[in-house]
Formats: C-alpha cells, sequence, structure tokens
C-alpha cells in the first residue's frame, strides 16, 4: 500500500505485533525425539514461560505456533496438514530438529525430507535433537520476525493491505527446493563416485579382506537332548543348521515350511525344554547373498525359554518371496503382527492369518520396502507432495475395527494426535457411552525404517541409529546393538568399558523411568511431579553430558568399547547424585505413592496375569509387574552384569498400580548399580584392541601410523565383518529390545532386524483396555509406558 | 466513621446501597454498552478464514466416522437432574432457615410439606430404577 496512510498504522502496528509475539501459544505436537527436548524446555531448568509460550495447548482451535518437532513421516504427513489447517489465524510454523528440516539422519522411504514440502515453515531450528535453548532461540527468532515483518492493523480492521501471520506457502522439489544431498546449485554436476546402495557398496576394497570365521557354537547338554528330541520327532523336517557359518549365539534348527506351527506347539508345550515365549518372528531376503542360498526368502523364528533360560531359532526357508506358509498365530497369538509385518514387508503370505492386512505402511503403499530390490532412500524416490498427503490420508476407523465394532457403538479416534497417546500412534476406540467395547491399533505413523537403514550403514555408522529407536534410552539402545555385532564377531569388551557400559544404562534407565514418574501421573492429573521428575532428569542428564557430550543420543558406544575415555570429573558427579537421589526417591513417594486418589485410579485397573503376560511376549517391568520375575541382566547376563549385586523387584497383579511400583522399584536398584559401577571402575583400555573390528583408541591415532591407518580404515569404509547371524538382547528401560544382526561378510549388514519391546507390549494393550471407561484407558496407557520409534522403527 | 469533636465530615458519606433507580438504570446501560462493544470487537477484530478442513471437527488429526448425532446414553443427564433437583430445594431450606423467625411453626409445615413430596419424589425415582442406569444403553 501506498500513498494515504503510509505509516499511519506503525503505532497500532508495533503494539498488536508485541502483544502477539509475547504471548505466543504452542500447539501441543510431536512426532518424535525433538519433542523431548521441547517438553524439557517447558520443564523446570528451562522454563518456557519466560517467553510467554508456557501454555502448550491440546487443541489446534486455540494455539497459534506449530512447533514441528521431529521426523514427519508420509504416514502422518496427511494428519500433520490437517492440524495445522484447523489452527487458528494468523499461525506460524517452527521447523524444530534435522529430520523436520530436511529429513535428517532419515533419507528413507517412509520420511518426507523435509516438512517444508507440505507446511509453510517460518523458522528452522538445527540439531539433532535441539537442546531447549535451541528451542528458545527459534521462538526469540520467530518473535523478532514478527516484531520486524508484519503489518497487522490493516488487516485487523478489514482494511486491504498489510500482512499478518506466517509464510503460506510450501516449497515445490526443483522449483523452490532442492533435494541435492551435497546442497543448492549443484544441478547438472554429476555426483562423484556411488553411494552405498544395497546390496553392497561398489568397488569396495574390503571385498578382498579375509575376516576370521565367526565363534561356533558347542551345544549344551539341555540343548543336545533337545535336539535329539526334535530329531526323534520331527526327523528331517526339523534338523539342526549345517549351514556354514553356523549361527554361534543359539541353535538354529531348519524347519519345513509345512510343519512349522507343529513344531512350534510342540517346541511351547511339550518338549523337553519348553520355549514359553515367542521372542521374534521375521524373515530374510536372500536374493542378494553373494553366494546364492539356493532359496529366495527365510523366515525366522527365534524362541526363549524363561524355565530354562535358553533360546532356539527356527529358520524356514521359502521358494520364493511370494510363497506361502502356515500362521503362527495358532500357537501364539502375538505372533500376529510379527507375521503382518514380515508380509508386508518382504510380500510373503501367511495362510490361515486372522487378519491379513498392511500394518506399518499405510493400505495403499506399493512395495514391500526391506526386499533387496525396494528403493530404500527418499532422496531416490519421487519428492512427497501434497497430493500425496490425499493419497495416504489415514483409513477409516471403522476400516480398522472391522467387524469387531457392532451396530450403536461410537466410534473414537484416539489419536495420533493426542497429549495421552505419549507419542503418534491412533488407537480406535469402540464406545459405548465411557465404555471402550472393541480396541484397534493403527501403528505406523512413526516407521522410519531403521531396519532398510541398517542395510547400507556400516556397522560403526548405525551406532547413532540405533539412539534414536527408543529415544529416552540412548546409550542402552546402543548396548543392545554393540553386544549383537560383539557377538557375531566374537570381539572381546575390556572391563573399563564394560562397567561404563553398565553404569550408562542404568543412569538412561533412570532417566527414563523419571520420565515416566512425571507423565504417568500427569496422565492422571496431577501436575507438580513432572516438574520433580525434570528436575532429577536434569541432574543425569548432566552427568551423562560430562561423560559423552550428548543429551538424548550421545551414541557413545563402540564395538569392542566406548568412544572416549570417562572424563576427568565424572566420579564426583556420580558420587553426588547417589547421595542426593535416595532422599528424592522418598520424597516422590511420599508425595504420591500413598496418594488415595492415585490409588483410586490405578489399583485393580489394567490388570494382566503373567501367564497371559509371557504368552503375548510383554517384556520388562510390565512383564515384573504381573510377577513374573525375569529379567535378562539376571536371568542371561550380559556385558559385566554378572558382577553386580541388586534385586528384581516384581509384584503381583500386573495393573497400572502395580506397574507404577515396579518401575519405582527399579530406580532404586538401578542407583544401587550405579553406585557399584562408579565405585569399582575399573582400570585400563577402554576400547578392544581387536584393531581388525574396533577402532583404535584416540590418543593411539596421534601417536602410530597403524593405529591412524586402522582408524581411517574402520571409519571411512568400515571394518568388514564375517558372514553370519546373531542375536542379542538386552534389558532395555521398556523391556528387551534385541538386535538380530545378518552379515553377508561385508561392511554393513545384509539385515537389520530390530525385535522391540514396545511392537509386543502394545500389541497386548486391547487385553487390558476393552471393557474399562476411556479415562482408565488412559491411565493403562499413562502406566503402560510405550515409546513410538520402538513400536514402529 | 462517627463524627467526633475533633473531625466532623462536610458531606454526609456516599452510600451506594441508598435506594434510588437512576444509579441502576445508568449501572445497566453501561453494562450493556460494554457488552456490545466487547462482542462486536471480537467479532470484528477477528480473521474468519474458514477452509473445508477447518470446518471439520478436531478428532486427534484424524477424518471423524460416522455423525455426531447419534444416540447417547445419559447417566450423566439423570446425574445432572438430580443435582439440580437437590440444588433448588438447598436454596429453598437455607433462604427458609434465614427467614426462620418471622415464619414460625406454620412456615415449618409448609416447608416439611415441599420436602416431604421431593422425598416421596425420590423414592418413585429410586423404586422405578431410575438410579441404578445401564452405561452403556442408557436408561
Amino acid at each position: 500500500m501506498t500513498g494515504f496512510g503510509e505509516g499511519l498504522f506503525n503505532p497500532t502496528d508495533a503494539v498488536i505485533n508485541w502483544a502477539r509475539k509475547n504471548s505466543l501459544w504452542p500447539f501441543f505436537f510431536g512426532l518424535s525425539c525433538c519433542f523431548v527436548e521441547e517438553a524439557t524446555a517447558w520443564g523446570p531448568r528451562y522454563d518456557i514461560a519466560r517467553f510467554g509460550s508456557e501454555v502448550f495447548r491440546g487443541s489446534p482451535r486455540q494455539a497459534d505456533v506449530l512447533i514441528v518437532s521431529g521426523t514427519m513421516f508420509q504416514k502422518i504427513a496427511p494428519v500433520a496438514l490437517r492440524l495445522y489447517e484447523q489452527m487458528s489465524d494468523p499461525k506460524w510454523v517452527i521447523s524444530m530438529g534435522s529430520c523436520s528440516n530436511s529429513g535428517g539422519m532419515y533419507d528413507v522411504y517412509s520420511v518426507v525430507q523435509g516438512s517444508d514440502q507440505i507446511l509453510p515453515i517460518d523458522v528452522y531450528i538445527p540439531g539433532c535433537p535441539p537442546r531447549p535453548e535451541a528451542v528458545f532461540e527459534g521462538l526469540m527468532l520467530l518473535q523478532k520476525k514478527i516484531a520486524a515483518g508484519e503489518k497487522p492493523t490493516r488487516p485487523v480492521l478489514h482494511l486491504p493491505g498489510g500482512s499478518q501471520g506466517g509464510r503460506e506457502d510450501f516449497l515445490v522439489d526443483g522449483a523452490t527446493k532442492c533435494r541435492d544431498t551435497r546442497g543448492p546449485g549443484y544441478a547438472g554436476i554429476p555426483i562423484r563416485g556411488t553411494a552405498a546402495t544395497e546390496p553392497r557398496f561398489a568397488g569396495s576394497r574390503a571385498e578382498v579382506m579375509w575376516t576370521p570365521p565367526v565363534p561356533g557354537l558347542v551345544l549344551t547338554a539341555g540343548q543336545e537332548t533337545l535336539a535329539a528330541d526334535l530329531a526323534a520327532v520331527f526327523g528331517d523336517d526339523a534338523r539342526l543348521t549345517d549351514t556354514v557359518p553356523t549361527p554361534g549365539d543359539m541353535p538354529t534348527y531348519v524347519v519345513a515350511p509345512a510343519r512349522l506351527p507343529e513344531v512350534l506347539a510342540y517346541l511351547k508345550e511339550k518338549a523337553p525344554t519348553r520355549f514359553e515365549r515367542l521372542e521374534d518372528l521375521t524373515a530374510l531376503d536372500e536374493t542378494a547373498r553373494r553366494v546364492p542360498a539356493g532359496h529366495e526368502a527365510t523366515v525366522v523364528y527365534t524362541l526363549t525359554s524363561m524355565s530354562a533360560a535358553t533360546m532356539v531359532r527356527l529358520t524356514c526357508p521359502l521358494p520364493s518371496r511370494d510363497s506361502s506358509l502356515p500362521t503362527a498365530t495358532g500357537v501364539w497369538s502375538c505372533a500376529n503382527w510379527y507375521e503382518r509385518e514380515a508380509a508386508e514387508m518382504f510380500g510373503l503370505r501367511f495362510d490361515g492369518h486372522p487378519d491379513p492386512r498392511r500394518l506399518l505402511t499405510h493400505r495403499d503403499w506399493i512395495g514391500h520396502p526391506l526386499r533387496k530390490d525396494y528403493e530404500g532412500r527418499a532422496t531416490s524416490r519421487p519428492a512427497f507432495t501434497r497430493a500425496d498427503c490425499e493419497r495416504l490420508e489415514p483409513v477409516d476407523a471403522a476400516e480398522i475395527l472391522g467387524r469387531r465394532a457392532a451396530a450403536g457403538d461410537y466410534l473414537l479416534n484416539f489419536g495420533p494426535h493426542h497429549y495421552a497417546t505419549h507419542g503418534i500412534i491412533r488407537y480406535v476406540l469402540a464406545m459405548r457411552g465411557e465404555r471402550v467395547k472393541a480396541m484397534g491399533i493403527d501403528i505406523g505413523y512413526h516407521h522410519r525404517g531403521v531396519e532398510k537403514i541398517g542395510e547400507r550403514q556400516t556397522w560403526h555408522q548405525f551406532i547413532p541409529y540405533t539412539d534414536r529407536v527408543d529415544y529416552l534410552s540412548g546409550i542402552a539402545n546402543n548396548l543392545s546393538y554393540v553386544t549383537a555385532v560383539e557377538q557375531l564377531a566374537g570381539i572381546a569388551v575390556p572391563p573399563r568399558a564394560a562397567y561404563a557400559r553398565v553404569m550408562l544404562s542404568e543412569l538412561f534407565r533412570l532417566s527414563n523411568h523419571l520420565m515416566y514418574f512425571g507423565t504417568f501421573l500427569q496422565d492422571l492429573g496431577m501436575m507438580s511431579p513432572i516438574f520433580y521428575a525434570l528436575r532429577e532428569r536434569e541432574m543425569v542428564l548432566d552427568i551423562i553430558e560430562t561423560i559423552t557430550g550428548g543429551r538424548l543420543h550421545p551414541a557413545w558406544l563402540r564395538l569392542g568399547g566406548l568412544a572416549a575415555d570417562l572424563p576427568e570429573g565424572w566420579k564426583e558427579q556420580v558420587d553426588a547424585f547417589v547421595k542426593i537421589f535416595p532422599g528424592r526417591l522418598k520424597e516422590y513417594h511420599a508425595g504420591v505413592t500413598r496418594n488415595p486418589i492415585v490409588r483410586a485410579r490405578t489399583k485393580g485397573v489394567g490388570g494382566i496375569s503373567g501367564a497371559t503376560a509371557i504368552d503375548w511376549g510383554i517384556t520388562g517391568p510390565n512383564l515384573r509387574a504381573a510377577g513374573v520375575a525375569w529379567d535378562r541382566r539376571k536371568a542371561m547376563p550380559y556385558g559385566a552384569y554378572a558382577d553386580f549385586d541388586f534385586d528384581v523387584p516384581t509384584r503381583e497383579h500386573g495393573d497400572c498400580y502395580d506397574r507404577y511400583l515396579v518401575r519405582m522399584d527399579e530406580m532404586a536398584q538401578s542407583l544401587r548399580i550405579i553406585e557399584q559401577a562408579a565405585a569399582r571402575m575399573p582400570g585400563g583400555r577402554y576400547l578392544s584392541d581387536d584393531a581388525r573390528y574396533c577402532l583404535p583408541q584416540k590418543d593411539a591415532t596421534l601417536r602410530d601410523i597403524e593405529s591412524l591407518i586402522h582408524h581411517f580404515v574402520n571409519v571411512t569404509r568400515g571394518p568388514r565383518l564375517p558372514a553370519g547371524m546373531a542375536y542379542a538382547a538386552t534389558e532395555a528401560p521398556r523391556g528387551e529390545q534385541g538386535y538380530c544382526v545378518v552379515s553377508d561378510g561385508g561392511c554393513h549388514a545384509y539385515r537389520m532386524r530390530i525385535r522391540t519391546p514396545g511392537f509386543a507390549n502394545v500389541q497386548a494393550l486391547p487385553l487390558m483396555i476393552e471393557g474399562l471407561s476411556i479415562a482408565d484407558c488412559v491411565a493403562v496407557l499413562a502406566s503402560y509406558d510405550y515409546i513410538l520409534p520402538d513400536i514402529d522403527r | 466513621m462517627p463524627p467526633t469533636a475533633e473531625f466532623t465530615p462536610l458531606l454526609a458519606p456516599f452510600s451506594p446501597w441508598e435506594p434510588g433507580a437512576l444509579p441502576l438504570v445508568v449501572f445497566g446501560a453501561i453494562v450493556l454498552v460494554v457488552m456490545a462493544v466487547i462482542l462486536f470487537l471480537s467479532g470484528f477484530l477477528v480473521r474468519r478464514r474458514p477452509t473445508p478442513s477447518k470446518q471439520q471437527p478436531y478428532e486427534c488429526g484424524i477424518r471423524p466416522t460416522g455423525p455426531a448425532r447419534f444416540r447417547y446414553p445419559v447417566p450423566f443427564f439423570l446425574m445432572a437432574v438430580f443435582f439440580l433437583l437437590f440444588d433448588v430445594e438447598t436454596a429453598y431450606i437455607i433462604s427458609y432457615a434465614v427467614a426462620w423467625p418471622e415464619l414460625g411453626l406454620p412456615g415449618y409445615l409448609r416447608l416439611a410439606v415441599f420436602v416431604i413430596v421431593l422425598g416421596l419424589g425420590l423414592v418413585y425415582a429410586w423404586r422405578k430404577g431410575g438410579l441404578d442406569w445401564d452405561e452403556e444403553e442408557g436408561l
């Protein structure tokens, strides 16, 4: 606008902008890891209230700032777009974190390479994840933008001209945006070298390197008995594998597909060693093997015997990737989701499956992502646009529940965006009044394709991805992964590293359980505990930051040890925390545990029996709350856990109250372990001297050329691991997290399978929730402690 | 403050409790004007930009299934009706208690009739099953 009125409204513009910028109302919208830091910014140490933005609104109608915190998945993109549309005007968008900015680490089929392809972004916050201070920086930049760039008086008075609100245009690939990973301006310049893509990195010198064979397996007496027994009952239809190399982690049987349910049922109910739990069920695409396997696909069943603390693996070779085999849902109901996942990811068919639909990907998704010929990189696929949002619109609630919803039930979508879902998961509830009659679960909104990424990152490069599998447990995730790889290659970990790993894992268990404590009670309606919990959690994160330099995702473990030695001053900090924390724990109990309202809300609500919990593969504190004293740290110790003295807390009923108490007790036990680890921390190397696979210690690389060469080779193209397969599980804060790493003798995994506690735990949720009222449903979800990337991966 | 020898106010203290219709009318008019201005401004200054997505009901970011008008069990409605009933009863009893010295025994008897009739109504509703609702199907 020019002419009359120019400058007339400057004073009112300034006043309106001043009012707006100092009372921004962020939308309570989190996609993944970044949201934890966004929520921490709201907590006591950082206190976002200083910026006038502490009121995170649960409804888009009451919010005017959308902070896209986390990974923009293709499945969630239509939802995010709708929520943005439903926000009140004028509105602004902050993109928080690398994933939202550009896809970040996740250049993979399921992730939109930048939220700006569908949403107009005003401010970008870099980081993975950005610290709470960075959130403030972003917020202040937005405030500056509002104050400097907007002329709201005219639009407010319905006059032509002026401006208010954030950008309104989104970016279009090729026109306003460039997805070239080298940055803009490189158009027409050919990419030098080749990307590491499946099945292997072309031209790598690692191909000519020799690696020693993997350690073999010597059967124990019990395993011999089982092998003899299976041979007697099933003959050649269930025989010990004769492939070379033989997996060294557990006995592996080759089972004829037709007899599979029979063998599984036998192992579960009649065998001399009973295998009560279906630990994992997955598949392998064998078509890209260096040495052709003779069949195109293999289905892998991993079973755990809790009575004998041992494991067994069954493999089922299939002639083609479209083959079918009988379902295992008749033996273990929890095979349901595992089979659906294997079917959509590999194209297999499971005959007799009760619900053969896609699980993680959208109904209309094309292709089977974990097949070797499927293009995994999003940057090699067409850009995601707003038109795709319409195509991938979430399916209707009635379709998810199917016949389980009776006529006259009200179908309620609980999530993917909701305070109480703790992440982007969608429950569909068939309601009669306040009562949940049937519950359907739609997962996959947080599917980051991490198993596909594992097939193109070198063994070391994959470590940062493991941090983000359970984004509240950082190093505890690293531990599961490196344990599996170390098992595969037979790498010995020096005692100092083993102790430090235990200490850090337990610190993360504490940090996770503190977050649990706060959010559980917040969902029950208590506002204060989360502030106390975040205060203590910051102390834990301070220790972790001192040692590792990171907060949520330190990526600090390495094959054979740690990234660096423990720094000066770590012990004083740990000792101070060990002294302070028991008193704080007492405070929590005094304030919460005996609170009659908490008891009334949680006692006897959402209980599950121990036997059912085992049958459904529930692990971790949720299993122990049901009275099963099974903890991998005790039952099948890994790392240095056998050296430590601690108890396994259990409870009886498996209801919400018990789940809460078990975690409170676990915090005390974790503290005992931390105290012992700190007091008895051994000296010596922090990285294994197995230079073939491990990085050399940093100081050595600065002194001798041999170490420098090893460092260079193992960092750039990565170590070449022997062919083989290994499964290792650890007791992560939320339950048992296992990595099944398959190597074809390359610098990358041939298959990276992650068995997560959340997947099995959440699958069993309808058992606990159906029949409860909707308020109790929230209590069960809050007490259950799951996390989304851990379910969807 | 009572007038004393040392201090005598020149004007009698103004009391807002003095009867008089004019202040009430002025007050009412001011209230109406303020309300009208607020309502007008909040309607005028707001920026309405309806889009199809924005007009949809918010249901966690998903398109809702089925209509919002359906047969819904009404235990909360019943609860609310009962509450209102007894709330009104309480209001009567308390105002009656304040006026006890003037009303005396006749007042007591009249109120007793009222309470008994209400009590009979409650017994009737209770016996008909008005208090045991089926929370899934309503009454």
